[in-house]
């Protein structure tokens, strides 16, 4: 009965190592709840739809202000010139704009008395999100003949735009995968500085006179080399499987180096506050995993209720995604997403010195 | 901070290592009980003590490698608590397990080590060759660490502690685990390092320290239980004196005529042990003559460390 005593081990180990127990249980629960949360119940997602009043009647108005406005699933941004709006949707800052056409209001009034009208509307959207836009028509849709009492479809003139090339899924996917990759270079971090810690090399390594943020960057500089591989390996496979990068490559590059430094820099964080290679890894995956579905790596953030995108804007994958998809998809340049850009530099920047403080409170315990 | 602790704002020029009302408390659990330690310059000193008497926690406070509860202690004039990187400029460290990268070869590691304590390139190639030739490696230094035996992990553990040529050195039981040879050869080594470097070494060998060191601290539940030199702490014994004897015809009527006259008598396999405040050699062949032991020969025992560790404490160092 060997195998049973080994068993007994295992099984006592596991048992006696109460935080790591703890991730183990804590793992499967917390992607149930964030599951539930983010995609459970009758949660709608939540569009930016920019519109243009060319008919500006007492009726557009009102249909803009209180049909609109009280469709769930869609945020209103008036505009007053179309260019406005469509440079609006090439930088990705609005999913679709509609254009309410003169004589639109007379229509409306005439269904309302006769209960017939011909009532047309012009939406322009990004068709790089297909599901997104087809949700967008039909919620647009079902406004306006509610607004209008009547029961068949009205006209809606679409136009798709696909701002420099044809759209891909591959195209769409690929940089969240990407920003995926980088994520798990949360426990690659935390692992390396943890097995130094475990096998006692650390403690030798802090009898020299090393600084705190020394240590933080060494280990951070080797795993940096190993995320620009990465990052190259990553567009390289994606290249091959027929993702194009519409808008520079360097500025990709840039976003998913970012994204891989503030990666290793919670990695660091993890590592300081663990004492074991098991308590880390689990620490680290409890936090990726459930960081990776808020952050739209495979569903888009929209889908999901306000709280939870808020939670997701607060870490910097969110950014990275819909970055790396604006260059990527759309070829939007460096001023577009310089807002994503400076958030994930300084989360970078304050991660390693959260990292570091912390690593000097536990250089001495 | 205490009436002592604030003495240690006083630089002294003497010391190498002072420690003053030296505490810490683990959850609860007393591990160093207030340690007032002066350790001179050049001196080697060895602290005694079963496991668990809070010898390596000690250190560890002194390698600034663990803040202590209370108290503070200065090493070569700087304080633990205020300036731990001083500190561990002028330290070397043999810490009790292998700390060693196990994926860098020997000269790898050794390189490392003494480049972070800033050591320049041309001289670590010089100190790292001279150390690996003294701690019977050069043959091996270009081989991965975990290729390694136990004993040539643990001698190149003490290399990594003596590469940039510390001015102090911790070795916490650095001939643990070594064969016989390996530990003599150490041994050897760190005599000769003796008056050169202070040396604060741990040790659960009684010879070792009895050997090496110029003075010794026994310590004990987190307390120095006693303080001096060998010779000080085993003349503390000479109050009681011990004779073992070996003779044939040890019968019950010769052991009962010694317990008869002397406080302590022990019978093991032929080898009798008196002990008693005052013992004459002679006058105890005599009587076990008279009693009718045939006497093969005979001897006084020095006491040892581990003597006067048994006296102070009432158990055994490996307890």
């Amino acid at each position: 009965m060997r195998f049973w005593q080994l068993s007994l081990r295992s099984f006592k180990e596991t048992y006696r190592d109460p935080l790591a127990l703890g991730f183990l249980l804590a793992f499967p629960l917390m992607f149930m709840l964030l599951f539930g949360a983010a995609f459970g119940g009758d949660t709608a997602p939540s569009y930016t739809i920019g519109v243009i009043d060319e008919d500006q009647t007492t009726v557009s108005q009102s249909f803009v202000s209180e049909a609109l406005a009280s469709v769930p699933t869609i945020e209103i941004t008036t505009f007053t010139e179309t260019n406005t709006a469509l440079e609006q949707l090439e930088l990705g800052d609005l999913r679709a704009y509609i254009v309410l056409p003169e004589g639109f209001g007379e229509q409306v009034l005439l269904s309302w008395q006769d209960g017939e009208a011909d009532i047309a509307l012009n939406i322009t959207y990004d068709e790089s999100d297909l599901m997104a836009s087809e949700q967008i028509i039909a919620s647009i849709n079902t406004a306006t003949r509610a607004f209008a009492r009547i029961e068949i479809p009205v006209t809606i003139n679409a136009n798709p735009i696909n701002i420099e090339t044809e759209i891909t899924n591959i195209d769409y996917i690929a940089p969240g995968i990407i920003i995926f990759g980088l994520l798990i270079m949360i426990p690659t971090s935390a692992r390396i500085m943890l097995r130094d810690k475990e096998n006692r090399f650390l403690s030798r390594l802090l009898t020299t006179p090393t600084r705190p943020w020394e240590f933080i960057s060494s280990y951070s500089l080797s795993l940096v080399a190993i995320a620009i591989t990465q990052i190259i390996v990553f567009i390289l496979l994606g290249w091959l499987f027929g993702m194009d990068i519409v808008g520079s490559i360097l500025l990709a590059f840039l976003i998913f180096l970012l994204t891989a430094i503030c990666s290793i820099g919670v990695g660091m964080v993890i590592a300081s506050l663990t004492k074991s290679e098991n308590q880390g890894e689990s620490l680290s995956w409890l936090f990726s995993m459930p960081l990776a579905i808020v952050s739209g790596v495979w569903f888009s953030v929209e889908f999901m209720p306000s709280y939870i995108q808020t939670l997701a804007h607060a870490f910097p994958f969110s950014h990275a995604v819909d970055a790396a998809r604006a260059v990527i998809t759309r070829g939007v340049g460096l001023e577009a997403v310089s807002g994503d850009l400076v958030f994930l530099a300084g989360w970078a920047a304050g991660i390693f010195i959260l990292g570091t403080i912390l690593f000097g409170r536990t250089m001495r315990s | 901070m205490t009436g002592r602790a604030a003495k240690a704002t006083g630089v002294n020029d003497t010391f190498a290592i002072e420690t003053f009302n030296l505490t810490k408390i683990f959850d609860g659990c007393l591990a160093v009980d207030g340690i007032d330690l002066a350790i001179k310059k050049g001196e080697l000193f060895a602290l005694l003590g079963p496991n668990g008497a809070g010898k390596t926690t000690t250190i560890n406070m002194l390698c600034c490698l663990l803040k202590p509860t209370g108290g503070t202690a200065r090493v070569m004039g700087y304080d633990i608590n205020q300036e731990p990187y001083k500190i561990k400029e002028v330290i070397g460290v043999s810490p009790q397990e292998t700390t060693l990268s196990e994926r860098l070869n020997a000269l790898e590691n050794l390189n490392l080590i003494g480049r972070l304590h800033g050591i320049s390139p041309r001289k670590l190639k010089t100190w790292s060759k001279l150390m690996l030739e003294t701690m019977g490696l050069a043959e091996r230094a270009r081989d991965q660490v975990r290729k390694f035996s136990g004993g040539m992990k643990r001698r190149l553990n003490i290399a990594l502690a003596l590469i940039h040529n510390p001015q102090i050195l911790f070795l916490d039981e650095p001939t643990l685990g070594l064969d016989p040879q390996a530990r003599r050869a150490v041994r050897q080594y760190i005599a000769r390092l003796n008056g050169d470097k202070t040396i604060l070494l741990t040790t659960h060998y009684m010879d070792e320290a009895d050997f090496l060191a110029d003075r010794v601290g026994i310590m004990d539940e987190g307390k120095i239980a006693a303080l001096g030199t060998s010779v000080e702490l085993k003349t503390e014994m000479l109050a009681t004196h011990t004779m073992v004897v070996q003779a044939w015809n040890l019968t019950q009527k010769v052991v009962n005529d010694m317990r008869s006259r002397y406080t302590q008598v022990a019978v093991d396999k032929g080898s009798m042990t008196i002990s008693d405040q005052r013992l004459d050699f002679k006058e105890i062949v005599d009587q076990l003559h008279a009693a009718g032991a045939v006497v093969r020969s005979a001897h006084i025992k020095e006491p040892t460390l581990e003597d006067v560790f048994l006296k102070i404490t009432g158990k055994g160092l490996r307890e």
